[in-house]
């Protein structure tokens, strides 16, 4: 079952209030979009509820009645495999008294019945049948059991990534991603079996604004060396290695952006796994090949990166993570860990542990982003301190044409041209009451 | 299955059999184990980081899986060795998460994380080896964090203590189950 979109009542910021808010242009942001209830109603309806949003790895759920429950903004949704092979993501409220209707975090399943009254749903979503049918039958006059599946979301894929949108409207995937995807195929096709997700899914709550460690990942470049100077002495043995600013880029395409440099395994070294660095290494021909040279010099490189809204990537280190609102103070922060399938069973077990020791909620150096964001969201609910306007104007005029990157390409490693196209995209999208009226070329 | 087809339990409990547990050890033992575990509690709360990892054997597997909330009759249930963990070290790396702890940028260390150990339930048990013991034990940590934050964890352990040639207890294994399949935290800058 599909719905219309429909605009629920209630007072939304004004267009004018909330580019007052977001001045890409200087680069200055009000804290108020980290914290106030109206503007995150408003994200969760407009950006969560339009866009295509990452929901699984195609690995995850290799076989017929596979399923694995997340959620889209806050509408929780079950990523299922159905008998003909095709992915269905459903929403997660059965359609007779909203209860949700599966409670496992992932499995296997033949139908999906909801606890409450025993109404039950078929792998692809459609209504199979409840007790007392007989009863519905006769007493509801407009009783139509093909109007009683769960309400379907679109799924599309790129290579082995699933998103889904629940609005009718939106772009194709292809059309969402746009170049970006040169960037992903930095991580998602650096080797021709392509990847898989290690099982497992490590999830925690950080009291912060979803969008504080979206933009930390998708250019904060600046913050590493000195946040997390602790944990790259612990797992490196010295700091966080300084490269040179102009051989660092950031490109951004829709909002989506990568900062990163071409050191090859700069990330990939801060697993602490000296046998990864090597399997990076030993595979460049390889890899140039499927990339070119350049692109290959990306592979494990020292950057950082994120796809529009909410799923963040470390390329080399391989964590993949995705930032769930739950409210405007609280992020409900997904991790796991991607390999290429057809690397050795030895190479995976050093990145399940690697980015275990580095990028989870007891890695040393995730522990001390948490405790920033928090504090970052938190502040915001001063009266003087939301009449600050923060300061994103780093490299305001970096922007450079090369040859061989696609996209919005910034030259400087300490540049926040990223997060200013973060916002940029986010402000056009809370903006625009419909697709068409989205502005071009962010 | 319908419901009417489902088992009744109530036919499985109509004549319940006592549980088997191995003989109870010596008390001495069970009172060096105890003392052994509260120790190495207060070292944590304390910081004592260094003594603290001379508790381990050179060999320690300090384990904690990751939670999934899945369907009972769903085989991949409970907690797997290859699946996603918030701990699983072995000495050379519990010592680069110690370094982290001990380091002067450690910011998010600084003020101090106030920890309290509560462990409790400790049930001992001989093994094969005559020097090596089971150990089971319940916890509760609580961290107290700036001013006004706290977090709570509560969990379950498995242990195995070797006795060194010395005599001396010692860490080889742990395995921490805690409660939540969502870490209610945003962080996990403790042992448990």
């Amino acid at each position: 079952m599909t719905v219309q979109v429909q605009q629920e009542e209630w007072a939304r910021p004004s267009a004018q209030a909330l580019r007052e808010m977001v001045d890409v242009g200087r680069g200055r942001i009000s804290p108020r979009i980290f914290w106030d209830e109206a503007i995150y109603r408003l994200e969760l309806e407009r950006i969560f509820a339009r866009c295509w949003i990452f929901v699984a790895h195609e690995s995850q759920i290799p076989n017929p009645g596979d399923f694995l429950t997340t959620t889209i903004g806050e509408d929780g949704v079950i990523v299922s495999r159905a008998n003909d092979g095709q992915v269905k993501v459903l929403l997660n409220a059965c359609p007779h008294r909203g209860n949700r209707v599966c409670f496992a975090e992932a499995g296997n399943a033949r139908r999906f019945t909801c606890n409450y009254h025993g109404w039950a749903f078929g792998r692809d979503g459609a209504f199979l049948g409840m007790p007392a049918e007989e009863i519905y039958e006769k007493t509801c006059p407009d009783f139509d059991k093909s109007e009683l599946g769960l309400i379907q979301a679109r799924v599309a894929g790129y290579k082995g990534l699933l998103f889904a949108t629940f609005d009718p409207e939106a772009p194709t995937l292809d059309e969402f991603l746009g170049d970006y995807r040169w960037y992903l195929d930095v991580l998602l096709d650096n080797d021709e079996g392509g990847t898989e997700f290690l099982t497992g899914n490590i999830k925690s709550w950080i009291d912060c604004n979803w969008k504080v460690p979206a933009e930390n990942f998708v250019g904060d470049s600046l913050h590493a060396q000195w946040t997390h100077n602790s944990g790259a002495v612990a797992m490196l043995g010295m700091g966080v290695g300084k490269a040179k600013q102009d051989s660092v880029y950031q490109a951004n395409v829709n909002g989506h952006g990568m900062q990163f440099g071409f050191d090859m395994v700069g990330n990939a070294m801060t697993l602490g796994e000296p046998e990864v660095v090597q399997y990076i290494r030993e595979r460049e021909a390889i890899m140039a090949e499927r990339l070119g040279k350049l692109r290959s010099r990306m592979v494990g490189a020292m950057g950082s990166a994120t796809l529009f809204p909410n799923f963040s990537f470390l390329a080399g280190l391989n964590t993949v993570r995705t930032w769930n609102p739950r409210g405007p103070h609280r992020t409900e922060l997904h991790t796991w860990v991607l390999v290429n399938k057809n690397a050795p069973d030895s190479i995976k077990e050093k990145y399940r542990k690697g980015v275990m020791r580095t990028f989870s909620p007891s890695g040393t150096l995730e522990m001390d982003d948490g405790e920033n964001w928090e504090a970052a969201t938190r502040t915001a609910a001063g009266v003087v301190a939301r009449r600050q306007k923060l300061h994103y104007s780093l490299g305001l005029h970096s922007q450079v044409e090369h040859e061989e990157l696609p996209g919005n390409v910034h030259q400087r490693k300490f540049n926040d041209s990223n997060q200013r196209a973060f916002y940029g995209r986010w402000l056009d999208l809370l903006c625009a009451e419909t697709w068409s009226n989205l502005p071009e070329g962010r | 299955m319908s419901q009417a087809q489902a088992q009744n339990p109530a036919d499985a409990i109509r004549d319940p059999r006592p549980p088997q547990f191995p003989p109870l050890p010596d008390r001495d033992l069970v009172f060096e184990v105890e003392q052994f575990l509260y120790r190495e509690a207060r070292l944590l709360d304390q910081e004592r980081y260094e003594e603290w990892l001379g508790l381990m054997t050179e060999d320690i597997h300090y384990w904690m899986p990751g939670v999934q909330a899945r369907f009972r009759n769903d085989t991949s249930s409970g907690p797997l060795i290859e699946r996603m963990a918030f701990y699983d070290d072995d000495l050379l790396n519990l010592r680069r998460r110690v370094t982290r702890f001990m380091h002067a940028t450690a910011w998010a260390e600084d003020p101090p994380t106030r920890a309290c150990h509560i462990i409790n339930n400790v049930e001992v048990e001989l093994t094969d080896n005559a020097r090596e013991y089971r150990v089971y034990s319940t916890f509760v940590n609580c961290r107290g964090r700036n001013e006004a934050e706290e977090t709570w964890i509560a969990g379950r352990r498995t242990d195995l203590l070797r006795r060194d040639d010395a005599g001396a207890l010692r860490l080889a294994r742990r395995e921490i189950h805690i409660t939540q399949a969502v870490l209610l935290a945003k962080n996990l800058n403790v042992f448990l």
